[in-house]
């Protein structure tokens, strides 16, 4: 589902705070909440009051975040649950939770105040080494060429797929993950070749 | 006039073993567009890797290639491939960054351009392939015409003297095609396009060769060549329909 996002959304005190500010800010955020205690407490208020008043602010979208948070709920809950396993896991597996939300929110946050290449542009002034920088900027770069390609894939299976058996659905699935693997790695390939043309070494 | 572009015994195996090029020669003069024609597999994307030293994967010690007069070895590689401006065939191959300007300045920065010299570079490419303004724009959300034209602007940031283009016109809408032909007619310098838009070719081409096997079968002007509805059937081609009704002698 895509949030819609009018200008004037955009046009917040956050959004148009400095880009460094942000990101320092939202390191410091995340560094913060995970040296809290390992059992809720009181200081738990403070980061989630940071975040409220930040959200409110900048009006991120209720489904901007469900729509992210989505993905990555089995993972935390995964490994929040595994603290259960430990003799008085609860508290720990409660400030797991609510740390790892808390943290997700932050980054959310950034990326919704903060337009990409302004990240980058900050990192790159910090000298964060240029192989890590030119990996984010690729990836972001080709996550929307990955996933039209995906659709494609998807639509022209469906276009020949005259069967609803749940088996076929998941057969299909397994073949364009494998041919969505094979066309990335040839696209790499290509893309390292323009790479180089430009003057990449 | 002196030679942009010069081949000489051009050999090359894919890896897995198959010969895609096989003793190639052929010459680009200054100022001079050169068609590069053949049926799929001729090896006509083969040959361009090689103008900007993407293939040979080692460059040679004994040159095939030379650029300008100066050969291309493992020495003189990134001193000649700034020279040859390569256009890949899918745009979103080429353009890497998640904003135009970024991405117009990748060549220039990797030759050590910053600052406000930088940026003017970028907005003069820009300007120069009629995308003024486009530098916060994001690459997926431009069209594939405009995709284009940010790749060319890309390349000619990198200010080349020979420019290397891979099927330019594929995918574009017959305006899209218009623009960007009457856009490559007004830029200087030697020219190779390897395509299948004959018309294209009759158009900006004064110069032809046709690929096929990996080797030259024919080359010459391009009108008479692609007058020869014999030879060109015989490649794969056709006789392009804008010569159908063109006089013979003009």
């Amino acid at each position: 589902m895509r949030v819609p996002v009018t200008e004037a959304d955009r046009r917040t005190p956050l959004h148009r705070a400095p880009a460094a500010f942000k990101l320092a800010g939202a390191l410091g955020m995340v560094a913060g909440t995970a040296l809290l205690p390992r059992r809720l407490d009181a200081l738990y208020c403070a980061p989630a009051a940071v975040v409220v008043l930040a959200w409110l602010t900048c009006r991120m979208p209720l489904a901007y975040a469900g729509r992210r948070l989505l993905p990555v709920e089995p993972l935390i809950l995964g490994v929040a649950l595994l603290t259960l396993a430990r003799p008085s896991g609860a508290p720990v597996f409660l400030s797991t939770v609510v740390k790892s939300h808390l943290c997700l929110l932050t980054m959310f946050l950034l990326t919704w105040t903060t337009p990409f290449p302004e990240t980058l542009q900050v990192l790159r002034r910090l000298r964060v080494p240029a192989v890590m920088l030119t990996t984010l900027a690729l990836m972001v770069r080709y996550l929307p060429v990955l996933a039209e390609e995906t659709i494609r894939m998807q639509r022209a299976r469906a276009s020949r797929t005259f069967t609803r058996r749940r088996g076929a659905a998941w057969h299909n699935l397994a073949a364009i993950i494998g041919q969505l693997f094979v066309r990335t790695a040839d696209r790499a390939e290509r893309i390292y070749l323009a790479m180089c043309a430009r003057g990449w070494k | 006039m002196s030679v942009a572009v010069e081949i000489r015994s051009l050999s090359y195996r894919y890896p897995h073993g198959g010969l895609a090029l096989e003793n190639l020669a052929l010459s680009v003069n200054d100022g001079e567009c050169l068609g590069v024609l053949g049926p799929n597999g001729a090896g006509k994307s083969t040959l361009l890797l090689h103008l900007n030293g993407l293939l040979p994967e080692h460059p040679p010690k004994e040159p095939s290639v030379w650029i300008g007069g100066e050969p291309l070895t493992a020495k003189t590689l990134d001193a000649v491939r700034q020279r040859v401006g390569l256009l890949f065939q899918d745009p979103d191959d080429q353009l890497i960054s998640a904003t135009v300007f970024e991405d117009v300045a990748f060549g220039p920065r990797q030759l050590g351009v910053e600052g406000p010299y930088l940026r003017s570079l970028v907005a003069s490419c820009l300007g120069q392939v009629g995308l003024r303004g486009f530098e916060e724009r994001a690459p997926h959300h431009l069209s594939h015409g405009e995709k284009r034209r940010v790749c060319l602007a890309g390349v000619l940031a990198c200010k080349p003297t020979v420019l290397v283009l891979d099927e330019p016109t594929s995918d574009l809408d017959p305006r899209g095609r218009r623009e960007f032909k009457a856009l490559l007619q007004s830029l200087p310098g030697a020219k190779l396009i390897a395509t299948h838009d004959l018309e294209l070719v009759v158009d900006l081409c004064s110069r032809v060769v046709i690929l096929d096997g990996g080797k030259v079968v024919a080359e010459g002007p391009t009108v008479p060549l692609l007058s020869d509805e014999a030879l060109m059937l015989k490649h794969g081609l056709e006789k392009p329909h804008i010569l159908l009704h063109r006089h013979p002698h003009g």
